[in-house]
């Protein structure tokens, strides 16, 4: 029996919405096929008042063997480094934050808050949020860079805005059941059996962007969205085009660009107007490139794709 | 449009650079505010006003810049129609031509 405490700081709760809409296994299938626990969580919790706070205090001293500790939302620091905006069972949850992260076996941050620091996190920030153990790509967050849990792993990241919940409980089953050491972690914390291949992995419009064929307009089932409309698929490490949404599609199989939600950057741009569904560019060529491809290769290997696109390329070939 | 119309409209098209149309090839759009307000600028355009599309998007009948850009590199270009698909100006064009709304 594995028990989980799941807390939420700065957040929106779609990681909750997510997670609870989890099949195979459902959040009910953790309880029932896989031996956990949920201590508490947000939504599924019963304890009110003075009974939390006793379960709280029961899992930092011990009292309650708390194996994971989920975290989604950021850390909120403001005002002045208090937390006193976030105010959780009594205390500044930054607090609760602190203490039961030391207590945990395991400590998973969930979605891109508790990771990163999101969309709260973005500039000016005016929760002075941070994420667990990142502000967006610098290292340290509000845990510190050094931080392991009592495990020795740190902080497991699983971003996402919302997180897909086959990520979150596959996760948790892996590290319930026993099997944390096969984990392999990413340079950001993030599991790597999830995020190492890119949105575009499996996009079905990956012939379009071949033969750089542009969608131009939302609502073209042609084209690729990466050229004009800001898709971030080949630039992003998520498995959505693997692992597909609610088991049917994906946010560019329905012809929405992907934000790139998984990385630590996610709002890119910190939202400026006119950054969001438009490729930014520099001299009609593309700011972000897809990784590990140079200003000069795309020029040539685009021209060369242009020539040899067939005609089908252009055309619109989904029928319904 | 059938492709004989198509082929009639490029011709066009082609005569009028040709023969001198005059096009606002410089400053080339850096940044996306200032792209999008080239798109403004063709939106405010009557539907028929083609010379105005050509003015405004700085078309050359020609390789333009010290890269030589062209339209066949061009994102908004299909090679087989030979048409420039960005909805603002959606006109068939030639390969070798230019303009300042050039992306790759």
């Amino acid at each position: 029996m594995a028990n989980i405490l799941w807390l939420q700081g700065g957040a929106c709760s779609g990681n909750t919405m997510s997670f609870l809409n989890a099949e195979e296994p459902s959040a009910c299938d953790l309880v029932t096929d896989f031996g956990m626990n949920i201590l508490w969580h947000p939504s599924l919790g019963m304890e009110l008042g003075e009974n939390l706070q006793q379960l709280l205090r029961d899992c930092v001293s011990g009292k309650i063997k708390l194996d994971i500790f989920v975290f989604e939302g950021t850390v909120v620091n403001a005002p002045n480094g208090t937390g006193e905006w976030n105010r959780f069972a009594g205390r500044p949850m930054k607090e609760w934050v602190r203490e039961l992260s030391d207590a945990a076996d395991f400590v998973v941050a969930i979605g891109d808050c508790a990771t990163w620091g999101g969309i709260p996190a973005t500039a000016p920030n005016p929760t002075d949020s941070q994420g667990l153990q990142f502000l967006k790509r610098d290292h340290g967050g509000f845990l510190g860079k050094d931080f392991k849990a009592k495990s020795g792993l740190p902080v497991i990241n699983i971003p996402g805005c919302p997180a897909h919940p086959d990520w979150v409980t596959q996760i948790l089953v892996a590290v319930a059941t026993g099997r944390a050491g096969d984990l392999s972690l990413d340079e950001f914390q993030r599991p790597k059996t999830f995020f190492q291949s890119f949105t575009q992995t499996g996009c079905t419009r990956n012939m379009h962007f071949a033969y750089k064929v542009s969608a131009t307009e939302f609502g073209q089932r042609k084209g690729c969205l990466f050229y004009d409309l800001g898709c971030r698929g080949p630039m992003t490490h998520s498995p959505c085009n693997r692992i597909l949404w609610n088991r049917v599609s994906s946010k560019t199989r329905s012809g929405m660009p992907c934000l790139g939600c998984t990385e630590p950057e996610f709002p890119f741009f910190d939202l400026a107007p006119g950054t969001v569904f438009k490729t930014q560019t520099v001299m009609g060529v593309p700011k972000d490139l897809p990784e590990g491809v140079n200003k000069k290769g795309y020029i040539k290997l685009t021209g060369a794709a242009k020539a040899a696109a067939p005609a089908w390329a252009e055309q619109d070939i989904f029928v319904v | 449009m059938s492709q004989s119309d198509d082929d009639i409209l490029r011709k066009r098209i082609g005569d009028l650079l040709a023969n001198g149309l005059v096009t606002q090839t410089e400053p080339f759009p850096e940044t996306e505010k200032e792209f999008g307000k080239i798109l403004d600028q063709l939106r405010e355009l009557p539907p028929d006003d083609l010379e105005g599309k050509l003015v405004i998007s700085g078309f050359v009948d020609h390789p333009y810049g010290e890269d030589q850009q062209r339209c066949l590199e061009c994102m908004y270009y299909l090679v087989h129609r030979k048409w420039c698909d960005l909805p603002e100006l959606a006109v068939p064009v030639e390969p070798e031509w230019w303009c300042r709304l050039w992306r790759i």
